[in-house]
């Protein structure tokens, strides 16, 4: 009977389970962010602890520039196909937007790096030395006055770019989803692990980790219903049932609702931004602006994706929704951003403003369309990481002074920082000849294109009131008194300064000659396969 | 929709529709018996039922991987981490009843069965129009886990890989959040220093905290332990074990600790065991004078 049941069972030959093709030249940006991380977790392992930090710290900036050689030598290459390439079974999709998004990503990623390595603006960095003890212990008392730093993030921090990378470029949906999982867990744990006002810090990470995992069930409902209605995770296998069969709508729908939240979640667009304040404001600024900057960009990145590769074809059915999310987006940021006190919520509710308006270019399903959203998430990631740059320098005894009262007067103390400042609130409110005026011209003028008309108003008088915020802040700090034991602004070391730099050196070049980037932006669409 | 009904009931075997109509009341049973059951571990128990049933079902739908990984991973390892978490919490400890949001449980109500509705109307909407595929694909040669193997390594290939990137961010989180190195200086002591430290005072007693003890009805680490004349010792009660027993002998604690709520300071009146201390005081005065 046993010999029987074993003879039955087919033996495959060994030739015919073939491994897929694999265009290394295409993934090796990915590749080499991703060993890197691994290496980075062997240096955890076996350095001893002082010998961590310059290690790690060469070791990241050295994967950044390898992947930046890499994607420049592919490009450069004469026979990149113009139109991308899918590899890997069709499970990555190397075009045009992904390399976009890659490199946006990857000098983001840069910027936030610096501020994360900066040991001068908070002796030791940002980052607690031991997280696992207790806060508010003897022995926590103990540590804030030493100098160490939980040398991890840089290896988690180089994991959340790769996953990043990856969920830009997914070509289906199962691929998207382990890659959100890949970049958001990183950031679940590097949001707990600030030096100061602990309890604050973890609390932002089991808010931001509960509300994610939420999210993510969502991703993961909306995924097996539409297996279930096309049969395939692949975005074009979906698209071409959607158009070619007369299949239940009520999984169709169901499915991308549910995968949309999910990926709305991410953004942080509004009525799905619940997360975003509490978060932003109680982890480690290094780590805000890494959030703020490069997880909009994959999640608005992959957005387009889905929409225009996915679900362009049932278009028809979807858009009013999402002009409804988009005007509820751009409401609640510019409003609720009007009564907030600390600098770090207001900026997060002026991210929630600013993901309305990504929102209004993502469902521009036209080449225009996609072009301008992919330039604003350049824009925007550049004016945020220098924004949350200069918030790390204005400091009192207690840590970052955040609160706005303590930023009265601040022109008086610090000019510089003032005037920097200043530049950057600018550039978010969109005033011309700094990048967010043509972030925002680009996308509006291909809303309007795209016969959007009513949301473009909707969006202008949201960007009016937004203006109205950041002016506010500053007034407060050219026209008031200093308090007399107001904060004082640090003078960065070298790693800050470079991270500011980079970011309102963009901001302006961005605004004032944007024509490279703007072309580099509309150089080709997704591929579709 | 009955006619493709009928249609799919002529291609279920015999064995199948005997499986489905035994296993399809269990786990309706098992379902209604965690949302009713008043114990949490009988709620748990009542889960396993039903994972167990549908599990079996997967089996015999001609998917025995999922089957098999629906009863070793949900009702093995799922479903034991849940029974750990409420006996660690204690399975004698509810929640409070008391509405925190008026009307929640009546919106609750109304809005759950809405959703259902609506889910049950679209999947019963979509029964009708979505082409019915079985699983001869993937069962083709008579070998669905090799298949399963197949796919992964072939058309899953990246996104199995990239699996590895979650695996080791997750154990370096646990590292980071729970590691703690206590030789360090400063940290936790050893044995011999602990020792010495408790006789030497710096803690509030020299030895560990008293067991059940011999009077005690039984040795369960929640039995709070007697003292010689009946009361509890409150030494013996955990706050972290069960919350309820320390809770419900909280006053005899308190007598016997000596802790009871003095008189308030602007009271007329001093409180009852001041006044029996000053009276056997006085009584103890009047004998000496005498």
């Amino acid at each position: 009977m046993l010999a029987t049941v074993l003879t039955a069972q087919p033996v495959p030959p060994a030739d015919k389970l073939s491994a897929p093709a694999i265009d290394y030249g295409a993934i090796m940006p990915v590749l080499i962010v991703l060993g890197a991380a691994c290496v980075g977790v062997l240096v955890e392992a076996f350095l001893p602890k002082h010998q961590r930090w310059p290690v790690q710290v060469v070791l990241s900036l050295a994967t950044l520039a390898g992947a930046g050689i890499a994607m420049a030598v592919y490009l450069g290459d004469e026979s990149t196909p113009k139109n991308g390439v899918i590899t890997l079974a069709g499970t990555l999709a190397v075009d045009r937007p992904a390399l976009f998004l890659w490199g946006t990503l990857l000098v983001l990623t840069l910027g936030a790096l610096l501020l994360i390595a900066d040991r001068s603006v908070e002796p030791g960095g940002a980052f607690v030395a031991e997280a696992a003890i207790r806060p508010g212990t003897i022995q926590d008392r103990a540590q804030v006055a030493g100098t160490g730093m939980q040398t991890e993030v840089f290896p988690l921090t180089l994991f959340a770019l790769g996953g990043m990378m990856v969920f830009t470029s997914a070509n289906d949906l199962l691929t998207m989803f382990i890659a959100l999982e890949v970049l958001s867990l990183p950031l679940y744990l590097m949001c707990g692990l600030a030096r100061r006002r602990r309890l604050l810090s973890q609390e932002a990470a089991v808010k931001y980790f509960l509300l994610g995992a939420f999210a993510s069930a969502f991703f993961l409902y909306g995924l097996a219903l539409l297996y279930g209605y096309a049969g395939s995770v692949k975005l074009a296998d979906i698209s071409n049932a959607a158009a070619g069969t007369d299949r239940s709508d009520a999984l169709l729908f169901g499915g991308l609702g549910l995968l949309v939240v999910g990926l709305l979640f991410k953004a942080s667009v509004g009525p799905f931004h619940t997360w975003t304040p509490d978060v932003y404001q109680g982890a480690p600024t290094p780590i805000t602006a890494f959030m703020a900057a490069c997880t909009k960009v994959a999640a608005f990145g992959g957005m387009l994706r889905v929409l225009q590769v996915g679900f362009e074809s049932t278009s028809w059915e979807w858009r009013g929704v999402l002009w409804g999310v988009a005007i509820v987006s751009m409401v609640i940021g510019a409003v609720l951003g009007l009564t907030q006190t600390d600098v770090k919520r207001m900026i997060a509710y002026s991210s929630i403003a600013h993901a309305g308006f990504l929102l209004i270019g993502s469902i521009a399903l036209t080449d225009q369309g996609l072009s301008g959203t992919l330039f604003y998430l350049l824009t925007y990631g550049f004016t945020t990481l220098a924004a949350f740059g200069v918030i790390s320098l204005v400091r009192n005894a207690d840590g970052e002074a955040t609160h706005l009262s303590q930023w009265a007067g601040l022109a008086k103390r610090s000019p510089v920082t003032a005037a920097v400042f200043t530049f950057i609130l600018l550039a978010l409110a969109g005033i011309p000849l700094t990048s967010g005026f043509v972030g925002k011209f680009v996308i509006f003028s291909a809303a309007l294109q795209d016969g959007m008309a009513p949301l473009v108003v909707i969006a202008l008088i949201a960007s009016a009131v937004a203006a109205f915020f950041y002016l506010r802040v500053i007034v407060l700090m050219y026209f008031s008194e200093p308090a007399a034991d107001g904060p004082s602004v640090t003078v960065p070391g070298a790693f800050t300064t470079a991270s500011i730099t980079l970011g309102v050196i963009a901001t302006l070049v961005l605004g004032v000659l944007p024509a490279f980037a703007l072309d580099w932006a509309g150089s080709g669409t997704f591929a579709f396969q | 929709m009955s006619a493709v009904l009928a249609a799919a009931a002529a291609e279920v075997s015999t064995g199948e529709a005997i499986a489905f109509w035994v296993l399809g009341p269990v786990a309706l049973a098992g379902a209604l018996g965690m949302i009713f059951a008043r114990n949490a571990v009988h709620s748990a128990l009542w889960l396993v039922l039903t994972m167990l049933s549908l599990g079996v079902m997967y089996m015999v739908q001609q998917a025995p991987f999922l089957g098999f990984v629906q009863i070793i991973v949900y009702t093995g390892a799922v479903m034991m981490l849940f029974l750990f978490v409420l006996m660690l919490v204690g399975r004698d400890s509810s929640d409070s009843v008391v509405e925190v949001l008026r009307g929640q449980r009546l919106w609750a109500t109304v809005l759950g069965i809405g959703i259902a509705g609506l889910i049950v109307g679209a999947v019963s909407r979509s029964l009708t129009d979505v082409p019915v595929e079985n699983l001869q694909q993937q069962n083709a040669g008579g070998a669905n886990v090799n298949n399963l193997g197949k796919s992964i390594f072939t058309e899953y290939l990246f996104p199995f890989e990239l699996t590895s990137a979650l695996l080791i961010t997750a154990a370096m989180g646990a590292m980071v959040l729970g590691y703690l190195n206590r030789h360090e200086k400063g940290m936790k002591r050893t044995q011999k220093e602990l020792v010495e430290a408790r006789f030497r005072g710096e803690y509030e007693r020299p030895s560990p905290l008293p067991g059940p003890g011999v009077f005690a009805t039984a040795n369960s680490v929640a039995t709070p332990a007697l003292l010689p004349d009946g009361s509890v010792a409150p030494e013996s009660l955990s706050r972290l074990i069960d919350s309820t027993a320390s809770e419900t002998f909280s006053d005899e604690i308190k007598s016997v600790a000596g802790t009871e709520p003095g008189p308030d300071a602007h009271a007329l009146t001093p409180s009852t065991k001041d006044t029996s201390t000053t009276d056997t005081k006085n009584t103890e005065d009047t004998e000496e004078t005498r």
